[in-house]
């Protein structure tokens, strides 16, 4: 590209010939308000709120789809341009129904974000507003109110050009011009939920999550999601310590501006329902509570008698849980079979746009870590069906209720009928799972909201975890577990936290040598390519 | 004057291609074809001055200049005969008496721009007109003028017909490009011009009826004898249909820089029942309306129609005599560009509709203070700040109205009624 010098608000910017002047100003921290631009998108150009006046010209240009050329002088602060954005706010609110009261998008509105910045005046309309259909269901999760939509057409676009799944159009004329569905079509591809994140207003709401949560009160913890491993950056938003919603954080390297919807709410079957907080152990009459030490002891015995063992990991763990662990296995048995839970679907064309085939975010940096390694977890499924192992420790997942295991020509009920043969079998869970009452010790644990750690993506990127709401009391951390263990086994180092585990897990391991667990950042670090 | 454009409507079976053979049709085009390239082509018809007619008045040899030679996409040409202008209605006498005289004008630009693929894009509801011109395209592609090898030239170009569903936008050259190419008929974003970026993609020249209709000549005649008609900036002839309380309503065909006022009064006889002019609108629904004390000098031609503060545009003159409510007028303008706004962009979705109801309140006797104002500030803001041209053709003829009229609107909300119209 051309290096070109533009000049904005008389600030000179160096840019490349070609972008656009919203880019340039947008690179330089200059932020020019607009509604129908996104950066992923193809330009409309028809919302009119990124007016701007450059010199030489005797109209306003839409900043959007003006080319940086060198010596161009922009500027984004005249009085013809405050008047313009002034007027495009009143013409979008005209027949709005201003109903923010009640609107969801409210707090996080442009509309009542650039009202406050670029109108404040009072307005001048006094005619019969137009009305339009409300609350039309789009789909599973989006929902579709006519009358707060400004025609900026990110829902129709992104149809058009990410998903190129075309489910909505633009009908009618005027300003009966509106969104509407393709007759006969719903909104219901597997990256639906996206048109409610572009949506700049709130036409575009998503069912899961609306009327739950004003979003001011929403907590906001960047993590990744843990729906698949890909890795998509996420916000994490919380209320009163529940998870409310996902939202797509930007990650060009990673997931771009999107989020799939089996992710963007994965989090309801993983952090919902009653949890376990205390550990228990099987006596007469099935499993009752017990303290953290009794449990812990009755682990180490009931393993070291119960060999050979295999030994699960959750591919929602995290790579500090894996390395610590690996290590723990390794202490208890060294023979030990240790996987790392791993299964494959196939992906439609549209799925492919973000997901991985799987639903272990973390597979990659648990094999990095020495758990498990390709092509071997369901290998050992048929060894345990087989009755290959007498103890087993399962973490996080809930093997007994897998149905249809492709290759092994089986069901759930064969994979339960062995794990409830073990002589021995421990099961550390967030809740008591079909697989949790079929164990001899069951060790309260957390979720991925609730732990701090990295996940290592498909493709080698080291990416960080962080804890939106805090685990309930008598639960421990995973990490934490494993660590107790080792102590109890009469290992002598312990660990006092991820960033520990990390620094030692940057020691041994070498792709992740040299790597600091405050370097990671909030989107993260690629592992040198070649390296496992 | 020499008649140029209507040269043939007259004589029987004029839309016939034994009629415009036998008065000289298609001379232009084997004239072009054995003796032009398309580089001299564009040079002859950039010297004869030729403006776009449709209403923009884009000197039309510079336009064919525009599109790249070295493109490796296809190239096309559009006749634009979606004429929708309220008062206009040059291009459907043509396409209906003369449509030969299209099809060849369409050839000759086609083979300026090197493109083997044209459409003419006719409004929906020239039904009539579209069966003329299908017919006329049948007779010219047995004849040897469209299709392969024309007149033995080795230059090929098929012509298709296009009829559009019901849209003033799909006018706007970009938004017919939309439509035709199966899209709703939304103007698009510019730049890229539809020179380097038109029909799905490709450079694309959109020419009017009216400006193709004029090319046979031109090349049969010669720039220079083109260019000694009419004044410094406008040349040639131009069409104008004129209606409304006028005695003789009709299309005529004028020399550029004819005196306006003398060809109300004279040719076109006067105002109709003895009444006085009160207002003229001289190009279209979409151009600023003149007070009859204004046209005193005015010719009628680009440069003297802006200079008396309004424009030429399709040449569209619609005649208000002392009778009219201008508020009424002003409301019935309006609600045409509020029910034809395609609603793509912010100011002209919104502020068309904004117009027309508070001019529709005033005009039934419930307006109010400031709304005057209120119409001249909307209009302003819509003004220049819209995707299309449509915005100016709506905000244009508002604040016109209001500023030129301004009494009689101030009248109509004080006294909450007209005091004009009899039998309002």
């Amino acid at each position: 590209m051309e290096p070109v010098k533009i000049s904005i608000d008389g600030r000179e910017i160096a840019t490349e010939k070609g972008k656009t002047v919203i880019q340039a100003a947008a690179d330089a921290g200059i932020a020019i308000p607009h509604y129908c631009y996104h950066p992923k998108l193809a330009i409309a150009g028809n919302c009119r709120m990124c007016l701007v006046e450059i010199e030489k010209m005797p109209k306003l240009q839409i900043a959007c789809n003006t080319q940086a050329a060198e010596g161009m002088a922009v500027k984004t602060q005249s009085p013809k341009v405050l008047e313009a954005r002034r007027a495009v706010m009143e013409f979008l609110l005209i027949n709005h129904p201003l109903d923010c009261p009640i609107c969801d998008q409210a707090g996080e509105c442009s509309l009542q974000n650039y009202y406050m910045k670029h109108d404040l005046s009072a307005s001048r309309f006094d005619e019969r507003k137009e009305h339009e259909r409300k609350r039309e269901i789009f789909g599973p999760y989006v929902v579709f109110d006519g009358e707060r939509c400004i025609k900026c057409t990110r829902c129709v676009r992104f149809l058009q050009e990410v998903t190129r799944t075309d489910e909505l159009t633009v009908v009618n004329r005027g300003d009966h011009s509106t969104i509407a569905l393709f007759p006969g079509q719903i909104l219901d591809n597997p990256l639906s939920v996206n048109v409610v994140d572009i949506c700049p207003v709130g036409a575009l709401t998503d069912r899961d999550f609306r009327f739950k949560v004003r979003v001011w009160y929403l907590k906001k913890t960047p993590s990744i999601c843990p729906g698949c491993s890909t890795g998509c950056n996420v916000s994490v938003e919380s209320y009163q310590n529940r998870i409310a919603r996902f939202k797509p954080r930007v990650n060009e390297e990673v997931n771009s501006h999107w989020l799939c919807d089996e992710g963007r709410y994965c989090f309801h079957s993983l952090t919902e329902g009653e949890r376990l907080t205390a550990p228990m152990i099987r006596q007469e009459g099935g499993l009752a509570p017990t303290d953290w030490d009794t449990a812990l002891q009755a682990v180490i015995a009931g393993l070291g008698a119960a060999l050979p063992m295999a030994a699960v990991l959750s591919g929602r763990n995290t790579n500090e849980e894996a390395f610590v662990f690996a290590r723990l296995i390794k202490k208890l048995s060294p023979r030990a079979a240790l996987e790392v839970f791993y299964r494959e679907r196939t992906l439609t064309e549209v799925e492919k746009v973000l997901k991985s085939p799987d639903r272990s975010p973390n597979f990659r940096g648990a094999r990095d870590m020495g758990v498990g390694s390709e092509n071997s977890f369901e290998p050992l499924m048929s060894d345990l069906i087989a009755g290959k192992f007498r103890g087993a420790y399962i973490v996080g997942e809930d093997l007994a209720s897998l149905a249809d295991l492709a290759d092994l020509a089986g069901d759930g009920g064969k994979i339960q009928a062995a794990l409830a043969r073990l002589s021995f079998l421990v099961v550390q869970d967030t809740r008591l799972t079909p697989t949790a009452k079929l164990a001899h010790v069951v060790l309260p644990a957390t979720h991925f909201g609730e732990k701090e750690g990295t996940y290592t993506n498909r493709r080698g990127r080291v990416q960080q975890l962080n804890a939106a709401i805090v685990p309930p009391a008598g639960a421990l951390q995973d990490w934490e577990i494993f660590s107790r263990l080792l102590a109890a086994a009469g290992e002598r180092s312990l660990f006092a936290s991820p960033a520990e585990i990390f620094a030692a897990l940057a020691r041994d391991i070498p792709a992740y040598r040299g790597l600091g667990y405050e370097n990671i950042g909030e989107c993260g670090i690629q592992l040198e390519a070649g390296q496992p | 004057m020499e008649k140029i454009l209507l040269r043939n409507i007259d004589a029987p079976d004029s839309r016939t291609l034994a009629v415009y053979r036998a008065r000289g049709g298609y001379r232009a085009l084997e004239k072009v074809l054995s003796e032009m390239t398309p580089e001299r082509l564009i040079d002859e018809i950039k010297a004869s001055g030729l403006r776009g007619r449709g209403g923009a008045g884009f000197p039309t040899g510079m336009k064919w200049g525009f599109v790249p030679k070295d493109s490796p996409k296809p190239k096309y040409v559009v006749c634009n005969a979606d004429e929708s202008e309220p008062g206009t209605f040059k291009d459907r006498l043509l396409i209906e008496k003369d449509p030969h005289a299209i099809i060849e004008g369409t050839i000759i630009s086609a083979y300026a721009i090197r493109s083997h693929t044209a459409f003419v894009y006719i409004r929906g509801e020239l039904v009539f007109g579209a069966s003329v011109l299908e017919r006329a395209i049948e007779e010219a592609a047995a004849a040897g003028f469209l299709g392969k090898n024309i007149l033995n030239s080795g230059y090929d170009c098929d012509l298709i017909l296009h009829r559009g569903a019901g849209a003033y936008i799909c006018g706007e050259e970009t938004g017919l490009l939309s439509s035709l190419e199966g899209g709703k008929g939304w103007p698009k974003v510019k730049p890229p011009f539809p020179a380097t970026h038109g029909l799905f993609g490709c450079p694309t020249v959109v020419n009017n009826v009216e400006t193709l209709a004029s090319l046979p000549w031109i090349v049969n005649e010669g720039a220079a004898r083109y260019v000694a008609i009419g004044t410094e900036k406008s040349k040639g002839t131009k069409l104008f249909s004129v209606s409304g309380h006028i005695k003789r309503p009709g299309v005529y065909e004028v020399d550029m820089g004819y005196p306006f006022k003398k060809f109300l009064e004279e040719d076109c006889g006067g105002v109709a029942n003895g009444k006085k002019l009160k207002g003229v609108i001289p190009g279209g629904a979409s151009m600023p309306v003149l007070r009859a004390d204004e046209l005193d000098g005015v010719t009628m031609d680009y440069e003297s129609f802006q200079a008396a503060g309004t424009l030429l545009g399709s040449g569209g003159v619609i005649v208000m005599d002392e009778t009219t409510c201008m508020v009424r007028a002003a409301w019935n303008i309006a609600r045409f560009f509020a029910h034809e706004s395609c609603g793509q962009c912010s100011p002209c979705r919104e502020g068309c509709h904004w117009m027309e109801k508070i001019f529709q309140r005033i005009e039934q006797g419930e307006g109010k203070p400031g709304d005057l104002d209120l119409i001249l500030s909307v209009s302003g803001n819509i003004m220049g700040n819209t995707i299309c041209p449509f915005g100016d053709a709506a905000a244009m003829p508002a604040a016109a109205f209001i500023k030129k009229f301004r009494a009689e609107f101030d009248r109509h909300i004080a006294e909450k009624r007209c005091t004009v119209s009899a039998g309002q």
